[in-house]
């Protein structure tokens, strides 16, 4: 008796409080937008799957086949003749294939940091992205490691740089950091491959369940014999991925444990990866390359990019499946303010760059770094300053960062300004260097671009084919972050989540 | 068939055949009387028994020659003195036009795989042309004349008959026949020719060379009355006018010369600095002998005559008043003129005037009489009288019925002067012969082809320059069924011998000779050179013709043209040789082609009357703003356009009398304003695949009266380009200090200047509190300088190795010697012989033109040619230059970049300091030639080794079929690369190694397994002219390379990386005369240093200059020498 009486007087002084304080509302956007509920979100992002392939993705798919048969075709040449077929010669020995990795590995920066960092820091805006985020990670550490791996001479021999006790009883040099990208790249795309799989169990197990049904249902009259074969398929395929997950109790505690560590241990690779990338210039002893602002400056653009590209593939789908509920311009915003940072942190290293050659009194260092800017290759500086520094700079506005078809081809240019930036500092320090007598220029040949081009190719394949038979998002996760997840919340309010 | 399992691949002439053929009997029965009687009815049996006894008399007699296929069947007895693995080294020479150069050779398993000069001949020390070292891939050029047009039998019987129906005896005495030879030293021919004559006395001898080299010998004739050949001797020089005389690259006998002259420069320490000798060139192309000079004077080679009569008129030395006339026509600098007199007169006895042999004879003239007047120690050698010259064949042909017309050598349809039309004069004989090596475009013409033999599958003799008698013998027997020069002119004499093997050593006992054996294992007779000669006072008046001295008047429309041998191919002979197509030419770094080469200030009139650009229109990125004027740098190829990495040279049109001849342009700083340099033997019509389509033919321009100078050209630019692949495209040094140069006077004030310049110089020492050590301790024991970490010195065991642990097992294995090389620029005349050396040492292949552009060249040492000049503001191209060379391969860093960046340890340290490469364990990361400061690692893009030049892309479709024959030059101890892995040079570790185990095999149990100093020369050492490259055990202090090492000009370039190079580099010395109007108080890159670098960042002159305040300042305080046109 005493309590309630307690309570309710509590409440009332609570609710006579309120009224006196008038408490502002905190304008927060929703991360779901229009009030929808959980069945809405699964059948949504399910449904993806499940519905008849759209023909766009037939289109889609087949101009990705053929474009990633580029970098097939362009890589039977290159083995079958040598690597020659590149444009690359003395004095310019890492052309575009080692500019087109790190390229990749920068793109495939933002899913883990997304996934990991992000979770760490309990940032509820990233349930509606990293999925994909993830996917397009482990899509462009694939196409990141064809280059390192196919540019080496004799690519038989390519094992020889991990450390198997092998007849020739020698081990790789381990001082040399294109030897630590191999255990930099590979430790990273295995951690992102069960991060990506760990999460995506659940929603495998809905799949696996929704098929079930449908096929207990039995309703297939209209629809006809394959959409029930495909319910067959799914059934099976989804079943042995979901790992027999039952949505038990104990598997969701096992579950959120595992997420944990695994963001755990992501989140040092994020920043791993790209310095020890970095270290394949820093620990040169090249003028350009020989500088111990890189690890800093590497990661920070690989998450630039990284972003960005999440951004060139999120807008699309964002409008091809009317996801505008899921992924809000709260998500946008956000994207494009961590590409500010970002994107800021790589000009002022640009500029540092600058200093510390004037600074450091090195008459090699400061011809190198103006010879950057001012020297043959100026037009490629041009592109990465105008395309990193410039173009971030209009996400100060909410106009800008609120106008989607702006904001996705910004996206481009900061993904076509970090090429530039690693062929900036690849090509030019490599072309002239020490000996005047050795300075020469690089130039692509087609097989070159065409192997580049077709990466993309590969990529949007792998890409369609997750978009075609795996969740795009965590269902589970993005219902965490909705305003009905709150047992606490307040449901007078819209605008659900505020903590 | 019988014995068909003997015959190999078809260039092998089947062993069948060989046992057959008559030449074969006699062979056998010269060595082996009694075996030959067993080849009546060649067995399996006897035959093996014959072949394998003969070759154990194989390096007495016939000098290894080939033997059957091993594989098939292996020596039954080992020939005795052939042991596996071990190469053989055998004696012969290389036969030039004028001169033999005594080589040695080595052979593996009866293959000759390396030509190397032969130290016995004094003069030479060893050392050969680039010409020589790659002569020995044209023996294995798939391309060359490998068989007769007809049968062997038949051209036996074709020369005997020839010999019938011209013999004096019952023929028409010659009437009806002609010779064209090449000139040759050897006397054997020449007593064969003598015999021809005799013969047939009515036929005409003509001897014809496309660049003659005698107008010296043709001048004393006209002064002495006999015809004399000069040899200066310059070890004794102390000044030296070289007149348009590239005496030091591109003239007979220039190895010596280039020897003897360098002596003169070589630097021991600071004291004897200003002993050096002193240069000066007057010359109107840029050349190696230019490049060396202390002054030199841009001038017009038609300009030549004038300018030696004013010196020598300032010397005193009279002249007739016609020639004093013609001196005044020409408008030169009076006080260069004066000065450089002054200097020569000042050192009489010791000085030395040289000219070049394209100049008229009238200047020779002049020339001999200023050497009498200074008493120049110069030899002068008496040689035979010339024979006539090819106008007297053409002369004979054109007058018809000449029945037989035979051509020794050469290639006159290609390279006769374009006024004799000698195709026609050719076509007009009944039947035309020619034996020759190669498929060329005089062989084409011919009626019969009689394929002659390489001189390294010959029997011949011949002279050195001086006329010492050195043997040319075989290494192999013929390689296809192929003639020797002997047999042929003694089958056409119906000689008694035809076997050239016995007509050389007759001649060899005529000639004095006693012990023919002797002879070919020297390799030379010694005292058998030419006699010399008293010169008694000549009649100088009567040499000289004044109209010879006439300077003419030149401009852009009235251009003088200068032939000239190309550096890759001579006078074309070399045109099918990959080696010297690939080897960049000395001054241009141009491989692959020639170019009309103009000097800046033609370039610049050419473009403003023209209208079509020669220069890019690009502005150095600092010109305009005094912001980047801090930056220190301009990219720029300031020389010629390049367009992403390739030379794109403005193809022009170069008419002289109406005849016309195409080409790219090449801008060569430091050319006379208004010659234009033709460089002869490219453009070959009729040759192998290498030589297709490389060049233009300068010779269809070339008159019988202007063989070396030609007048009144004009150059009519093109809107087409054309690529040149350059191997250097940046010719500055943008200031660095690369190359440290310093004046003979400054460096005795400073004797630490080169260690004054460069970041090193203001930065702390690399090898901190042990900077002091010595270099022997440095060497071996690895300090770290302020490092925190300990290493283990380079000659401990290796820490792995249990057997090699503990005191007595050190005692075992005592230190290990560390290897280092000491490279001296002030000897280096950049004549690229080390290049092609090492490609022939090291298997290293050629890659082609298109892969050269592309910038793939697998050269492992190159030579880096910088320019420097007294004002240069980067918007212009120089007119005059200084030129500075630098021998660039891999330095051997103790701390070696590209070491700690290979993720497979494929190219690590060895304790004796040897950066190595493991090939087998290379994948071709490419990372450590990225990180090599010295841009020497060279990769293997393409398999350059199986697949054919031009086949490269291709891939699996294309064919796989290198010449089987180009196979049998390889050296077998080094390593054919397979695509996909780095090279690089490796010190020739094939040859440590060789001397190492000779050297425990001489220690026995002695335990003394120390290479002994001067035992190991690598291929780049034992190739250098001067000496300029010196390699030994660094931890001896007193060893060669450590003597080199200590003297206070050695350097290690980029020394600031703390890569710690073995190579170093002893810094260039120039000698100028103070009182020369063209002086300079620094070489031009010193002060382009000092302007740049020296007084701002690096203070390096801080202890110089306080010594001699002011002295070292305001280098370029002087007049530019104005160059005459």
């Amino acid at each position: 008796m005493a309590t309630t009486t307690q309570d309710s007087s509590i409440d009332a002084t609570q609710a006579a409080l309120l009224a006196k304080v008038q408490p502002a509302e905190l304008h927060e956007q929703p991360l779901v937008t229009n009030d929808r509920d959980f069945n809405w979100v699964t059948d949504k992002i399910c449904r993806i799957v499940e519905t008849k392939t759209p023909t766009w993705w037939w289109i889609c798919m087949a101009v990705a086949l053929m474009t990633a048969s580029f970098t097939g075709l362009g890589l039977l040449w290159l083995v079958s003749s040598g690597v020659g077929v590149w444009g690359l010669a003395n004095p310019i020995n890492w052309g575009w294939a080692i500019v087109n990795f790190v390229f990749w590995i920068g793109i495939g920066h933002a899913g883990t940091l997304i996934s990991a960092v992000l979770c760490l820091l309990k940032q509820g805006w990233r349930t509606s992205i990293n999925r994909a985020a993830e996917a397009m990670t482990i899509f462009a550490v694939v196409c990141a490691g064809i280059f390192p791996l196919f540019h080496v001479g004799r690519v038989w021999f390519a094992w020889w740089l991990f450390p198997i006790p092998n007849s020739n009883a020698i081990w790789p040099q381990f001082r040399s950091p294109l030897e630590w990208d191999v255990f930099a790249v590979s430790t990273y795309g295995t951690v992102s491959v069960l991060f990506w799989y760990m999460g995506m169990i659940p929603d495998l197990g809905v799949l696996r369940d929704r098929a079930v049904q449908r096929l207990n249902k039995g309703a297939y009259e209209g629809a006809g014999a394959l959409a029930k074969g495909m319910d067959v398929f799914r059934k099976n395929f989804y079943a042995i991925f979901a790992m027999g997950w039952r949505n038990a109790g104990n598997h969701w505690r096992n579950y959120e444990m595992a997420y944990l560590v695994l963001a755990g241990i992501s989140t040092p690779l994020v920043l791993s990866v790209h310095t020890i990338v970095s270290f394949d210039f820093a620990l040169a002893v090249l003028p350009g390359w020989h500088t111990t602002i890189f690890p800093p400056y590497f990661v920070a653009g690989a998450i630039f990019s990284g972003f960005g590209m999440v951004l060139t593939l999120m807008l699309p789908l964002r409008a091809l499946y009317g996801l505008h509920d899921l992924i809000t311009q709260r998500h946008i915003d956000n994207m494009c303010k961590i590409c500010l940072g970002t994107g800021s942190i790589v000009g002022y290293a640009y500029i540092m760059e600058f200093f510390i050659a004037w600074y450091g009194a090195n008459p090699y260092e400061s011809f190198a770094f103006i010879n950057r800017a001012f020297g043959q290759y100026w037009w490629a500086y041009i592109m990465m300053f105008s395309c990193n520094v410039f173009t971030p700079q209009l996400f100060w506005f909410k106009k800008v960062r609120a106008n989607t078809a702006l904001v996705w081809i910004m996206s481009i240019f900061i993904n076509v300004g970090m090429w530039f930036e690693r062929f900036v500092i690849t090509v030019t320090s490599l072309a002239n260097d020490f000996l005047p007598s050795s300075w020469g220029y690089y130039s692509p040949t087609m097989v070159d671009i065409l192997t580049f081009f077709g990466t993309f190719g590969l990529f949007s394949v792998l890409f369609l084919l997750f978009l075609r038979f795996l969740p795009l998002m965590p269902i589970a996760e993005v219902k965490f972050v909705m305003p009905q997840a709150d047992p606490h919340g307040h449901h007078g309010h819209e605008n659900g989540d505020h903590h | 068939m019988k014995n068909s399992e003997f015959s190999g691949p078809r260039y092998w002439k089947s062993l069948d055949d060989l046992a057959e053929t008559p030449a074969f009997k006699d062979w056998v029965e010269r060595e082996f009387p009694a075996g030959a009687s067993e080849m009546e009815g060649v067995n399996r049996r006897h035959f093996m028994k014959v072949m394998a006894a003969s070759f154990g008399l194989a390096g007495l007699g016939m000098a290894g020659c080939r033997r059957p296929e091993q594989t098939i069947l292996a020596y039954s007895k080992a020939p005795e003195s052939v042991i596996p693995g071990v190469p053989v080294y055998y004696t012969t020479s290389q036969p030039g036009v004028r001169d033999n150069v005594p080589v040695i050779v080595e052979t593996h398993a009866g293959r000759p795989t390396k030509v190397e000069g032969n130290p016995s001949y004094k003069p030479y020390g060893g050392a050969t042309s680039v010409y020589t070292q790659a002569s020995i891939l044209d023996l294995y050029d798939p391309d060359r004349a490998t068989k007769s047009s007809i049968s062997e039998t038949a051209v036996r019987d074709r020369l005997a008959a020839i010999n019938k129906a011209h013999a004096a005896e019952g023929g028409d005495r010659g009437q009806g026949l002609v010779f064209l030879a090449e000139p040759s030293t050897s006397p054997s021919r020449a007593k064969l020719v003598a015999q021809i004559k005799e013969t047939f006395p009515a036929a005409t001898w003509a001897e014809y060379t496309a660049i003659d080299q005698s107008t010296s010998e043709r001048a004393a004739k006209a002064v002495f009355g006999k015809t004399l050949r000069s040899i200066p001797d310059f070890s004794k020089a102390k000044r030296v006018l070289a007149l348009d005389a590239d005496f030091l690259l591109n003239a007979d006998a220039s190895i010596g010369l280039a020897r003897d002259f360098v002596k003169t420069r070589k630097v021991k320490d600071s004291k004897d600095a200003t002993k050096m000798s002193r240069l000066y060139s007057v010359e109107s192309s840029l050349t190696s002998t230019g490049s060396m000079a202390d002054h030199r004077l841009r001038l017009s080679s038609s300009q030549m005559g004038a300018f030696i009569a004013q010196i020598a008129a300032a010397l005193g030395v009279s002249l007739p008043a016609a020639a004093k006339t013609a001196a005044a026509s020409l408008d030169v600098d009076a006080k260069w003129v004066k000065e450089c007199a002054a200097d020569l007169a000042a050192n009489k006895g010791h000085a030395i005037v040289v000219a070049g042999e394209h100049l008229s004879k009238s200047v020779h003239a002049i020339v001999i009489a200023i050497n009498e007047a200074l008493s120049a120690p110069i030899n002068y050698l008496e040689v035979a009288d010339a024979e006539a010259g090819i106008a007297d064949a053409v002369a004979r042909l054109n007058e018809g019925d000449v029945k037989t017309l035979v051509i020794l050598g050469g290639n006159p349809v290609y390279n006769a002067p374009v006024d004799l039309d000698w195709a026609a004069a050719q076509a007009k004989a009944d039947e035309s012969i020619y034996f020759g090596t190669e498929k060329n475009e005089t062989a084409q013409a011919a009626k019969l082809v009689i394929a002659a033999s390489h001189y390294l599958e010959s029997w011949g003799d011949g002279r050195t320059f001086d006329g010492t008698l050195v043997p040319v013998q075989p290494m192999i027997e013929p390689l296809f069924p192929t003639f020797n020069e002997l047999e042929v002119l003694a089958r056409l004499a119906a000689a008694q011998t035809t076997d050239a093997y016995s007509i050389v050593d007759a001649t060899f006992k005529e000639q004095g000779g006693s012990d023919f054996n002797k002879f070919l294992s020297d390799g030379l007779l010694e005292g058998s050179a030419y006699k010399a000669s008293e010169t008694a006072s000549g009649d100088y008046a009567a040499a000289i013709d004044a109209s010879e001295l006439e300077a003419p008047e030149l401009s852009a429309s009235q251009l003088e043209v200068r032939f000239a041998a190309s550096s890759h191919s001579g006078d074309g002979r070399y045109a099918n040789n990959g080696w010297m197509m690939e080897c960049p030419d000395p001054m241009t770094k141009l491989t692959w082609d020639n170019a009309i080469m103009i000097s800046p200030r033609l370039a610049k009139e050419l473009e403003e009357e023209q209208g079509i650009q020669i220069f890019p229109s690009k502005k150095p990125m600092n010109q305009d703003s005094e912001f980047f004027k801090g930056a220190k740098g301009t990219l720029q190829n300031n020389k010629a356009e390049f367009k992403r990495g390739k030379e794109q040279g403005v193809v022009a049109e170069l008419s002289i009398n109406g005849r016309i001849v195409k080409g790219p342009i090449h801008v060569v700083p430091g050319m006379a304003n208004y010659t234009v340099l033709l460089p002869l033997g490219m453009g070959r019509e009729v040759v192998g695949r290498v030589g297709q389509g490389v060049g233009f033919n300068a010779y269809s321009v070339r008159e019988s009266n202007g063989l070396g100078i030609a007048s009144s050209a004009v150059l009519q630019l093109t809107s087409e380009h054309y690529n040149l692949a350059n191997t250097q495209e940046h010719w500055s040094m943008e200031g660095r200090a690369i190359i440290r140069e310093g004046n003979a006077d400054y460096y005795k004030k400073h004797p630490d200047f080169a260690n004054k310049m460069g970041v090193e110089s203001h930065a702390p020492a690399n090898y901190g509190k042990d900077d002091d050590k010595t270099l022997q301790e440095k060497s071996v024991n690895n300090y770290r300088g302020n490092s925190a970490y300990e290493h283990p010195s380079f000659a401990d065991p290796a820490p792995n190795v249990k057997v090699w642990k503990g005191e007595e097992a050190r005692a075992k294995f005592p230190d290990v010697q560390q290897w280092g090389m000491a490279i001296d620029l002030n000897s280096c005349t950049g004549c690229t012989a080390c290049v092609v050396a090492c490609q022939s040492e090291n298997n290293i292949p050629i890659v082609g033109k298109d892969q050269v552009l592309r910038g793939r060249e697998m050269h492992w040492m190159r030579i880096d040619r910088y320019f420097s000049s007294e004002k240069y503001d980067q918007t212009e191209v120089p007119e005059d230059v200084q030129v500075s060379f630098m021998g660039m391969m891999c330095q051997h860093c103790e701390n070696a970049p590209c070491e700690q960046v290979c993720p497979v340890n494929a190219t690590v340290h060895d304790n004796q300091g040897l950066n190595t490469m493991a090939y087998n364990r290379c994948v071709g990361t490419r990372y450590c030639a990225n990180n090599c400061p010295y841009k020497v690692r060279r990769f293997n893009f393409f398999d350059w080794n199986k697949r054919q030049i031009g086949e490269f892309y291709k891939g699996p479709l294309g064919p796989v079929d290198e010449p089987e024959i180009g196979k049998l030059q390889k050296n077998p101890n080094v390593t054919v690369r397979m695509r996909g892995v780095m090279e690089k040079c490796t010190y020739c570790t094939q040859r440590i190694e060789a001397a190492k185990i000779d050297q425990k095999r001489i220690a026995g149990a002695t335990g003394n397994i120390k290479v002994i100093d001067g035992a190991i020369k690598t291929a780049c050492q034992q190739v250098c002219p001067t000496d300029a490259i010196t390699f030994g055990d660094i931890s001896d202090a007193e060893s060669e390379v450590s003597k080199m090492k200590a003297s206070d000009r050695n350097y290690s370039v980029l020394g600031y990386l703390n890569a710690r190079p073995r190579t170093t580099y002893l810094a260039r010395l120039r000698n100028p005369n103070p009182e020369m109007p063209d002086a300079y108080k620094k070489p031009y890159a010193y002060a382009e240093y000092k302007e740049r670098y020296g007084s701002q960042s690096s203070g390096d002159d801080h202890g110089a200059a306080h010594e001699a305040p002011g002295h070292d300042d305001h280098s370029s305080n002087h007049e530019a020498a104005p160059a005459a046109h």
